[in-house]
């Protein structure tokens, strides 16, 4: 009984040492910073469902930082150089861990500045502490408009640098009306006017709803051919989603527009092609130009679409191509992978803290929150509207060039890899439909 | 496709949910008619068994439904040492001890796994990936065939051990009257190490045939499973083993048939509707007795 008590005191003092290695890691830079040091807080999910994003969004942060210190840091007002120094706060991909992160990282840490957040429904639940607090915060990866929008708490130290669901839902909608649906009817012998069959498969959360609403609306304002024949949720982390599609493939779409997780992507896709036989052009949110997305789709991922800002394996001709370059290779040179696209906007978001505390001189929060409003810088790595990154007036948002990408299967390495197909000036070739594209039908 | 067909189509992937969902709840309630211990971590050793499988294919190439043997013979040797070392010496002294401690073994398993194979979703393709075979009006995929198979097969072997052999007699007696059990010279805390290790493999087992079916795993997979293992063997009659084999079936289809007539977000709550249904109609059960 003595050793069986022991064992059960020992199990436990491992869990409290496993459990606690996260937190260790969390912790381990915030020791008391030196002067001349600009505290970084980063809200990513390191651990639960989210944390294959959060992961890389964490280790972009690190990449960034180094750059900037490399470079001598930042200039504040009275001259001195100081240096960046992150400390991570993981959100569990819950929004109580969210809540957790947040209060440590600005009570505990005294954080000058915030950047991270992944999903709305986790980010959104601790922008009270946020707005309670005033700390400057950049998100990086919460689409959901709702995180600047929200009129129940004040969100203006909170600065979206992301496209929202409102902008990247309205893109591809518009992508399906002006491309897929010509592509479409040109194969199949269809009228010109033949309205195209859409179908929606979406995560019951506010970024799944999000896109929702945005296509729904972008359809009805804008006037657009399309027919959705079929709106499909699941919940967030589902991993099975074979009635859904079922259902789906009843309502005979010509194509499948998914809002969700590249955890949920990629077995929705392989699920919809190989078990239902749901043979049609699936358009991803852009949270899925992920490494890990490509090498879980394989041969399912074939001719399948992704509305993008920064890719793994592809970059647009022309001014942001060198930058994502250098940021893709420091990344491999310090991880051995290769960053994903909310690794990119987060990479950024390190540089957008860096430069508002060097044009406000100082780690005041109100003056660094004044100096974001007035924030005017060259994009780093993704492609901005008119090359600068800057945030709307009303709701501090980003406004980014986006495009779309079309899969192709590379039987050598037995993953698809993405060729920008639209729009015209950013496009490395052109969007053809599969030879196994089935169209739907009435 | 015609609404027969989508009918039928809804209640194969029932079944394959529910396959899952047997192997689970039927461990599960092996191990509380055997002990009366409540486990909440038995998701965990789903994910476990999940992992096992996963490792060793991805490590040597092996036929998955050759490993599903192994990860249950490992999940016999861990679930062994769990019941020895962590339930044995509380066994009886209240469930609130057993609850907690299976929390804490949650957190154990999730974060050794995490440690060990890392916490992102992973995925492995099974060798009869893209295969299918006509059933009736479907064109299913053989791996779905397979899993069912395989569950039947592991269904039918428990029963004619807990039938025709000695230590399944003992076990059944200890499961309807441990002291009795105790009187007539069984050794009920053997029978106790063995259910729980059995129980264990069934989960491990599960877990392998969710790696196989090409779905997405990671440390945290097993706490969902665990909490509608619970449901099922409730509905079912906490116990029964008839129970969950008919519990786990139903909530399959259930949850199927939700997804599709009603919409996704009611897929998990229809578990509990039903739960609830037939526990106000039948407190103890569909198969359960009174005093279970």
């Amino acid at each position: 009984m003595k050793y069986q008590v022991l064992f059960i005191a020992a199990l436990l003092l491992v869990a409290a040492l496993i459990a606690g290695c996260t937190q260790q890691a969390a912790t381990q830079q915030t020791t008391s910073a030196p002067q001349g040091v600009i505290k970084v807080g980063v809200i990513v999910s390191q651990t639960g469902p989210a944390s294959n994003v959060g992961n890389n969004m964490w280790q972009s942060a690190q990449v960034a930082a180094d750059k900037i210190n490399a470079n001598g840091g930042v200039t504040l007002k009275d001259g001195s150089k100081a240096q960046i120094k992150l400390i991570v706060g993981d959100d569990e991909s819950t929004q109580a861990g969210g809540q957790k992160a947040a209060t440590k990282l600005i009570t505990d840490d005294k954080v000058d500045i915030l950047v991270g957040g992944y999903s709305s429904a986790v980010t959104s639940a601790y922008e009270q502490t946020i707005a309670e607090y005033k700390v400057p915060y950049i998100v990086t990866g919460a689409s959901s408009p709702i995180i600047t929008h929200r009129t129940d708490i004040d969100t203006s130290y909170i600065f979206h640098h992301c496209p929202t669901t409102d902008t990247y839902g309205q893109y591809t909608t518009a992508f399906i009306d002006q491309v897929l649906r010509s592509a479409i009817a040109k194969k199949s012998g269809f009228a010109a006017d033949r309205p195209l069959r859409l179908a929606l498969l979406y995560q019951d959360t506010a970024f799944g709803k999000g896109v929702q609403t945005a296509v729904n609306n972008t359809i009805t304002k804008d006037k657009l051919n399309i027919q959705l024949v079929s709106q499909q949720s699941f919940k967030m982390g589902e991993s099975d989603f074979r009635t859904p599609l079922t259902a789906i493939k009843a309502a005979n779409p010509d194509a499948v527009y998914l809002a969700a997780f590249p955890n949920e992507g990629a077995p929705i896709i392989t699920q919809a092609r190989r078990d239902i036989g749901l043979n049609t052009i699936f358009l991803n949110v852009e949270n899925n130009d992920n490494s890990q997305f490509y090498k879980d789709l394989g041969q399912y991922g074939e001719g399948a679409i992704i509305e993008s800002r920064f890719s793994p394996y592809t970059a647009p001709a022309g001014a942001v191509a060198d930058g994502q370059s250098g940021y893709k290779q420091a990344y491999f040179t310090r991880f051995g992978t290769y960053p994903d696209m909310m690794g990119a906007s987060t990479y950024e978001g390190v540089f957008i803290a860096a430069k508002a505390i060097g044009n406000a001189g100082t780690t005041d929060k109100a003056t660094v929150r004044q100096a974001l409003v007035n924030l005017k810088m060259p994009q780093v790595i993704e492609a901005m509207k008119d090359q600068t990154i800057s945030f709307s007036p009303d709701f501090r948002e980003s406004n980014f060039d986006l495009w779309m990408e079309q899969l192709a299967y590379n039987a050598t390495i037995g993953e698809t890899r993405p060729a920008i197909v639209w729009p015209d000036n950013l496009k490395t070739t052109d969007f053809t439909l599969p030879s196994w594209y089935t169209a739907g039908s009435a | 496709m015609d609404n027969i067909g989508i009918f039928l189509q809804i209640m194969f992937w029932g079944l394959y949910a529910g396959c899952i969902y047997i192997l689970l709840a039927t461990g599960l309630n092996l191990i509380f008619g055997v002990m009366k211990i409540v486990n909440f971590a038995h998701g965990e050793f789903l994910m476990i068994g999940a992992y096992i499988t996963a490792t060793v294919f991805l490590l040597t190439g092996i036929n998955p439904y050759v490993i599903l043997l192994l990860s249950m013979l490992a999940l016999v040797g861990i679930g062994a040492v769990i019941e020895r070392l962590c339930f044995r010496p509380i066994l009886g002294t209240g469930k609130l001890n057993e609850i907690f401690l299976s929390i804490g073994l949650i957190y154990i398993f999730q974060n050794g796994a995490a440690m060990i194979w890392g916490d992102a979703w992973q995925s492995v393709k099974s060798p009869y990936d893209g295969i299918t075979v006509p059933v009736g009006s479907l064109n299913v995929p053989v791996d779905y065939i397979i899993i069912i198979a395989f569950t039947a097969a592991i269904l039918i072997a428990l029963f004619l051990f807990l039938k025709k052999t000695r230590i399944g007699m003992e076990m059944r007696a200890t499961s309807q009257n441990r002291k009795g059990a105790k009187l007539i010279g069984i050794n009920v805390e053997r029978i106790d190490i063995i259910s729980f290790g059995i129980g264990c493999a069934l989960a491990a087992a599960a877990g392998t045939l969710w790696v196989v079916s090409g779905q997405v795993f990671n440390p945290y997979m097993g706490s969902i499973p665990a909490v509608k293992a619970f449901a099922i063997i409730i509905l079912g009659g906490l116990g029964s083993i008839p129970g969950a084999i008919i519990g786990g079936l139903l909530m399959g289809i259930a949850e199927n048939s939700a997804a599709y007539y009603l919409g996704g977000i009611w897929k998990d709550a229809i578990s509990f509707i039903i739960l609830i249904i037939v526990l106000v109609i039948r407190p103890t059960g569909l198969f359960g007795e009174k005093g279970e």
